[in-house]
């Protein structure tokens, strides 16, 4: 019975237009932050206000078209190369080890011609597909604690491959992971022990090293610290926007005192230009687009497609979520970008690569045995 | 292949209603940072933003009673390099070099060096800095600013004074009417980068600046021009230290003129002639010589020209009436002390207004002892002479005078003819003024009005005091002073056809060892109702040193030439 559900074909559904209208206006909105926060930038350091924008408009549009193609191609398809794809995302790793170039004292990318590749934003793509092929082709499995371990040894290399140089990085994709296994595993309590495992690995890691508790003081006091700088000119930003914002171009916090604003600290650019209304706008949107990776989750065929949704669903949210509480102090500064507005080509191209992931789920419509 | 699991869509839905969750708190976050920690960072981030700049306010004109300048601002300009905006140092050390015509190593040193800002040069023409401003050299900023200007340079300079590099005002009437001529500073908001560059086009805040008021003087371009003129010719002809002339009118205490000769230039008031090998207090000590206004800082010992203040004291106590006979041998015994005459072989047998005709000092020696130690120090007082004046310039010298108990018959003879003690040269011409104006004590100033930009005037007012004097004995006095320039000793200051009082004066200066005199002549006109007072003081002349001889033809050829430019008439026409 359940064979011949499965063979029968897939009932015609579209494209998850909410899905793709949240993508489409993020992508325009992104590009447009992109223009008003590096102009000064660009202008400064490159004579050119629209350097960053075209670099990041190449990307995005590469980006489009890689979406387009993932949503036509049905996502089983990459099943084959899951466990390729992860191992390349290895090697790319340790290539950047090795013939990395570094930008702004982090050695991250590796040049290809005129272009540079960013590695790890492969690798949470490549974790993703990886985890949910190697979970959904287990079938009955006798000893699920030892697979809920296994899950976690394969996923390490990667992540200290990641974490070795770029640790914020390595927390999201070890936070993808952990979102995926908790959903694909039968039971709640081990993973409390994972999170207690988790703070105690914390606390060992922060008292390791002295740089990272003078974090956790320049987080709760970012005036007295010269460090702070950055975090307390995000909170200038976001506080001198107020409800409804200066006006798109009229940040003046852009201007050299939020360094390299079209960065990690963007979102408190868009507080201030856009207001409160427009923060919340924003998040709206990724609200409706995380919204729709649950319907399209729920509406999947099989725990493939069901993991690949959870996956990019915990990736954008644990961006969204670390970004959005570092610019607003509300946990100690980290590097995180804010998906599809932060400058990144990298970024961008992979993360439109999950939408198009997820659009062609959307399409492929219910499972009949939900 | 697997197929979904009832627990993994329970899992998934309790992560998502987990991050709602912690997306909601995250909007709270939001909220709190934007709607109630709005104003404290939206204030600290204005402070960041906005730098001051401060617009200059214009000090005010200062004018001669005709509205002349004296003094004025010129815009001169402030050449600085900021180190951070320079793109091409060897240029930018080539033209400024050459442009400001400074030396080259001079120059790349300032613009190498890591500062925020360097000043190349300070004062700079106008046209200089708008020649550096067209170049529009990256990191090259020139400021414009004011500088004070003098367009008569020497003229009235110890009254008029000078200002300083912050342009307050350092002596003489520009620190007296600071308050006045100082407008209020304005200044512009503007809103900048990270770097400290302004944001073009950025809307910016102006509080604009307030320029200093327009001070009218009571003095006369044409009548300064014309003593500061005959002040140097007689300091030059007589090799005299120093020569004063001031002009008044002795009705309501305005001057007209008040020259102190050598004067210094306005526009260059901290050089001086001989300043080599002198040491900083010695060169301080130099400039404060060379900016001392003798007329108002300086005090002597007036001599005769002071027995116009015994004669009107006689003559109000009713001890001596011009009609008194009196007898000069020479010399008068006073207690111990034979003090002698000019005139060694004696006046003779005289009237009272003879004796002040001749300067007889024995006369008024008889007059002052006649009034007595405790009248002649009323009078003294009575008339104003133990006050200051109150003349609107800083730094007036006090009255040095004897104690009144200390006062002997020795100590009032002299007093009488106007030595032993020491008054400023102010003084005498206020103290004569209020005695021949009919007992108004005028308070001698230089102020009339000051008119703000937008044309509003307001007068100074200078109250007088009455000093308790008849119109009699004013009259009296007035007529007697007239013989003194008609016949007396006063008569090298005579002009045929005007009538005009005076007395001469030859006082010793102290140590009497030194042997210098001071010469000097006061005269006034018309001698009936008189509209202008001229004072002439010269300081150690060499060779002749009377006053009747040096000073007087000095007041006669001033009031030969400003008398007929006042509209004075001629006795025939009054």
């Amino acid at each position: 019975m359940k064979q011949i559900k499965d063979s029968l074909p897939a009932p015609d559904k579209k494209t998850d237009v909410w899905l793709l209208a949240a993508v489409l206006i993020l992508v325009a909105f992104g590009l447009v932050m992109i223009y008003s926060t590096s102009a000064y930038n660009g202008a400064l350091h490159f004579d050119d206000k629209t350097y960053y924008l075209k670099k990041q408009f190449f990307a995005t549009s590469l980006g489009l078209l890689v979406m387009y193609i993932m949503s036509s191609v049905p996502c089983r398809f990459w099943r084959k190369y899951a466990l390729a794809a992860y191992m390349a995302a290895n090697l790319l790793s340790i290539a950047v080890l090795f013939f990395g170039t570094t930008v702004n004292g982090s050695k991250r990318w590796l040049a290809l011609g005129p272009l540079s590749f960013q590695p790890s934003e492969f690798a949470k793509l490549a974790v993703i597909v990886f985890l949910a092929h190697l979970i959904s082709s287990r079938e009955n499995r006798k000893n699920q604690l030892r697979f809920l371990i296994s899950c976690f040894v394969l996923i390490l290399p990667i992540v200290v491959l990641v974490g070795s140089n770029n640790l914020s990085t390595a927390i999201i994709i070890l936070g993808i992971a952990v979102v995926m296994i908790f959903i694909a595993y039968p039971k709640s309590l081990p993973f409390l022990w994972v999170a207690l495992a988790g703070i105690v690995m914390m606390a060992v890691f922060l008292s390791l090293e002295s740089y990272r508790m003078e974090r956790l003081l320049i987080w709760k006091n970012p005036e007295m610290y010269e460090k702070g700088y950055q975090t307390l000119q995000g909170l200038f930003a976001i506080g001198s926007g107020g409800l409804f914002g200066k006006g798109l171009g009229q940040s003046l916090q852009k201007l050299g005192f939020v360094p390299e604003a079209q960065n990690d600290m963007v979102f408190s650019i868009v507080c201030e230009e856009l207001g409160l209304v427009g923060a919340l706008l924003v998040l709206g949107v990724f609200a409706v687009m995380l919204r729709q990776f649950y319907v399209i989750a729920k509406n999947s065929r099989d725990q493939y497609a069901f993991l690949i949704c959870s996956g990019v669903f915990a990736h954008i949210a644990i961006q969204i979520i670390l970004n959005v509480a570092v610019v607003t102090n509300s946990i100690p500064n980290t590097g995180i970008t804010f998906p599809f507005v932060s400058y990144g080509g990298t970024s961008v191209v992979f993360l439109l690569a999950e939408m198009g992931l997820v659009l062609n789920i959307s399409k492929e419509g219910h499972s009949l045995n939900a | 292949m697997q197929r979904k699991k009832a627990y993994n869509r329970k899992k998934f839905f309790f992560v998502a209603v987990a991050v709602a969750l912690i997306l909601t708190a995250l909007a709270a976050r939001l909220v709190y940072l934007m709607v109630f920690c709005s104003e404290y960072y939206g204030v600290k981030a204005k402070d960041l933003h906005q730098r001051e700049r401060s617009i200059k306010a214009a000090r005010g004109e200062i004018t001669d009673r005709n509205g002349t300048v004296l003094a004025t601002n010129k815009t001169v300009c402030t050449v600085s390099v900021i180190h951070s905006q320079i793109k091409a140092p060897d240029e930018v050390t080539k033209q400024l070099s050459q442009i400001l015509e400074m030396d080259p190593a001079e120059v790349r040193k300032k613009v190498e060096k890591v500062s925020s800002m360097e000043i190349i040069k300070k004062n700079i023409d106008k046209a200089t800095g708008d020649e550096i401003r067209q170049l529009s050299l990256d990191g090259v900023k020139v400021d414009e600013d004011f500088k004070r200007y003098y367009p008569y340079g020497e003229l009235a300079s110890k009254v008029i004074g000078f200002t300083g590099a912050d342009n307050q005002g350092i002596i003489g009437l520009e620190v007296k009417y600071d308050d006045v001529l100082q407008g209020s500073d304005g200044k512009i908001l503007t809103l900048t980068d990270a770097r400290g560059i302004e944001i073009e086009d950025a809307a910016e805040e102006r509080v604009e600046a307030v320029a200093g008021k327009t001070l009218r003087l009571s003095i006369d371009l044409n009548i300064q021009q014309f003593i500061q003129q005959e002040a140097y010719r007689t300091m030059e002809e007589k090799g005299a230290g120093y020569v004063s002339i001031l002009v008044m009118n002795p009705q309501n205490g305005e001057i007209l003129g008040m020259s102190n000769v050598p004067e210094f230039d306005l526009n260059d008031p901290f050089t001086l002639t001989a300043a080599e090998g002198l040491s900083d207090d010695e060169k301080q000590d130099a400039l404060n010589q060379m900016w001392r206004n003798q007329c108002i800082n300086d005090t002597y010992e007036p001599g005769s020209t002071f027995k116009i203040i015994t004669m009107a004291a006689g003559l109000s106590e009713g001890v001596v009436t011009p009609e008194d006979r009196f007898y000069c041998p020479g010399y008068k015994i006073v207690e111990d002390r034979r003090i002698r005459c000019h005139q060694t072989r004696g006046h003779g047998a005289e009237s009272f207004v003879e004796g002040a005709m001749n300067s007889c000092n024995p006369v008024f020696i008889e007059v002052g002892l006649r009034l007595g130690a405790d009248r002649y120090y009323k009078y003294f007082k009575q008339f104003g002479l133990l006050e200051k004046t109150g003349i609107d310039l800083p730094g007036e010298a006090g009255t040095i005078m004897h104690k009144k108990e200390n006062i002997g018959e020795v100590e009032l003879a002299t007093i009488a003819f106007g030595q032993s003690f020491q008054i400023t040269p102010i003084q005498l011409a206020t103290t004569v003024s209020s005695i021949i104006n009919g007992g108004n004590r005028v308070v001698p100033h230089f102020a009339v009005s000051a008119r703000d930009s937008q044309g509003k005037v307001s007068a100074f007012s200078f109250v007088p005091k009455e000093i308790g004097i008849s119109k009699e004995v004013s009259n009296t006095v007035k007529g007697i002073l007239r013989q003194v320039v008609a016949e007396g000793t006063g008569k090298n200051a005579k002009v045929e056809g005007f009538s005009i009082g005076g007395k001469t004066a030859t006082s010793q200066t102290l140590p009497r060892s030194a042997n210098k005199y001071i010469a000097s002549f006061l005269g006034f006109a018309p001698a009936e109702d008189p509209r202008v007072l001229v004072l002439v003081i010269i300081n150690d002349p060499q060779g002749i040193y009377y006053g009747g001889t040096i000073a007087a033809p000095v007041a006669n050829r001033i009031f030969e030439n400003i008398l007929p430019y006042l509209n004075i008439g001629r006795e025939s026409a009054g």
